[in-house]
């Protein structure tokens, strides 16, 4: 990838626009816009439901917003539900993630470094199996994955959640990609020839120029961790080692706010209450994902092909 | 000498580098496909004989055609919606100057935050009239209860929407990326020629960006092939049983789980694991979406 090329669109040739032209744009801004609303609404819809109680849920107008006192209820009524296990799986979510996050990328940074600039031997086989490794979907391991965490007695402990999620094919692949196309080897023979060795080509060349790089990594590998359902649904059983996207399936299934047959009149959870636990697992990632539209717009993909 | 020394230091230093991402390589991919392929040819009370009885076994079962039948019915609303909303809006969105686009792709880019469990949560709400913001809307077609939606012939539909707007945003800003590095004295060309907008999009901008959406569309039927969460939790919650076993990766879950027969659901999952890496081996080796990837590592030899 050519940042240069990427990075700054030049104003493109302007002249007389004809009434097709002019009808063909209007219909253009329509189909974005109506697709940017459709986009938005569900979400606004989940921020506003628990400033409101199960009534006003059903009976206001469903974007109305209810009161910042809605909020605190929703909060005070999910504290029921176990003690505040809802805090549990928080916290979980959060240290699991984040170690994953910090491994992956420490990993990547290293492999995807070694395949693009060091004399590593089998790059080119290594480099195919971890492509095949990133395009297969970890959901496709989870059943092998499982058996093996039951055979190294890991079963029910937070590292059976924690460990499989700092594999990150892909985050190698960018890495890969990042240290052979956007950093000039060049760089790395200057500073071989002032003495550096591999090490320090990478400590002092190619991190220090990596900081868009290592955003991507952390985006991706939180963004698949944070949500991931299916395996630690399986390898966990234990409440206080479940995390938030698991919590809220047992949620769903355990109290009467999508399922009224379970313990209508017991729990005090709710439709407001469950759509604030949702927001808890939503709002990190959609913060992340604005935060890093520049990073995706540049060009995820472009960076792995052009040159 | 001296050279060959720095070679060989070289090479343990790569060596060095690349073992921890090779460990965890080995430990979360290779080991366990090893195991699982042993446990599907184990022995067991539901496979006498070894062998491939479990294969047979998951073949034959009542479930596995439907399930095969839903999940290619999923596929073939998923995947070409995806496809043309993809295509067809990263193309708009390229056709107006960057700067007015910014509020747009950061909209397209919310429903991202509305993915595995909350997509389920939300999608309900968004759904049952007696919440949903769309309710008028349904009214007009004739949805009053939360009912008329949810049954098990619109299922695929409901699946298939909720998987689509979590992906199809934050897809459309990614191609989008890759069309605003087209160089722009190749369209400036092609106007010049007397091309129309419309010419220039199909013409010329849609085959330049046709591998990255052959690698989305290979990416998200590897993804939809192992849909499990949406089918699981809406039947285990809202609507109990109304998508029981409805995809493969949920009748794996109930042979291993329910009816406690590990062997079928990792022979199950193999089956499936063999599909995608045949997808993958599609991607590397017969599109040119890595020939730059894989060049780099030849001219470096």
């Amino acid at each position: 990838m050519t940042v240069a090329a990427s990075t700054v669109a030049p104003t493109r040739h302007r002249r007389k626009l004809t009434v097709s032209e002019i009808s063909g744009k209007t219909a253009a801004w329509i189909v974005m816009i109506l697709f940017a609303l459709f986009s938005v609404i569900p979400m606004s819809w989940l921020i506003l439901a628990p400033s409101k109680n199960q009534v006003e849920l059903q009976s206001e107008a469903p974007m109305s917003f209810g009161s910042f006192q809605g909020y605190i209820d929703a909060w005070n009524n999910l504290m029921v539900f176990q003690d505040g296990r809802l805090l549990t799986w928080l916290w979980n979510s959060i240290w699991y993630t984040g170690i994953q996050v910090v491994v992956a990328s420490a990993v990547a940074l290293l492999a995807g470094y070694a395949l693009a600039a060091t004399r590593m031997p089998f790059r080119k086989s290594l480099l195919i199996t971890t492509l095949i490794a990133m395009i297969v979907p970890q959901v496709a391991f989870v059943f092998p994955l499982f058996i093996e965490i039951t055979t190294l007695g890991i079963y029910d402990t937070a590292w059976a959640i924690i460990l499989p999620g700092t594999f990150f094919p892909f985050g190698v692949f960018l890495a890969y990609i990042y240290f052979s196309t956007t950093i000039p080897p060049e760089l790395y023979d200057a500073a071989r020839i002032d003495g550096s060795g591999d090490w320090g080509v990478f400590w002092r060349v190619a991190l220090p120029l990596s900081k868009g790089l290592i955003g991507m990594l952390a985006f991706f590998s939180f963004q698949v961790n944070w949500i991931n359902f299916f395996l630690p649904y399986i390898v966990v059983t234990s409440g206080d080692v479940l995390t938030l996207p698991v919590g809220l399936g047992i949620l769903f299934s355990s109290t009467p706010a999508l399922n009224p047959q379970v313990g209508a009149n017991v729990l005090p959870i709710r439709g407001p209450e469950i759509a604030l636990a949702g927001l808890l697992v939503a709002i990190p990632i959609l913060l992340v994902f604005l935060a890093s539209a520049r990073l995706l717009v540049r060009g995820v993909l472009a960076g792995s092909v052009k040159s | 000498m001296l050279k060959h020394r720095a070679r060989l230091m070289g090479q343990i230093n790569g060596i060095l580098m690349f073992l921890p991402y090779l460990i965890l390589l080995i430990t979360f991919a290779i080991i366990p496909i090893v195991l699982a392929i042993s446990v599907s040819f184990e022995t067991s009370l539901t496979n006498p004989n070894g062998g491939f009885g479990n294969y047979l076994f998951v073949l034959q079962d009542f479930r596995f055609l439907p399930a095969v039948l839903n999940v290619s019915l999923f596929l073939a609303l998923y995947l070409p919606a995806m496809l043309i909303v993809v295509a067809g809006l990263s193309l708009l969105l390229d056709t107006i100057q960057a700067k007015y686009s910014v509020p747009l792709r950061l909209a397209y880019l919310v429903p991202a935050g509305i993915t595995g469990t909350v997509a389920i949560l939300v999608w309900y709400f968004m759904l049952e009239p007696s919440y949903s913001p769309f309710a008028a809307l349904f009214a007009e077609v004739g949805w009053t209860e939360g009912n008329d939606l949810f049954n098990t012939s619109n299922l695929v539909w409901i699946f298939a929407l909720m998987t689509f707007f979590t992906g199809a945003g934050n897809w459309i800003v990614i191609q989008y990326g890759s069309l605003q590095s087209i160089p722009d004295e190749l369209l400036e060309a092609a106007r010049i020629d007397g091309a129309n907008v419309w010419q220039v999009a199909f013409r010329i901008k849609l085959p330049l960006i046709r591998k990255y959406l052959v690698y989305m569309l290979i990416l998200v039927m590897a993804a939809g092939l192992q849909i499990f969460v949406e089918p699981y939790l809406i039947s285990s919650s809202v609507y109990p049983g109304i998508a029981k076993d409805w995809s493969l990766n949920q009748l794996a879950y109930t042979f291993a789980f329910l009816g406690s027969n590990l062997g079928a659901a990792t022979a199950l999952s193999l089956m499936l694991l063999i599909v995608m890496i045949i997808l993958a081996l599609f991607v590397i080796f017969r599109t040119d979406f890595f020939d730059e990837a894989k060049g780099k590592i030849k001219e470096a030899r």
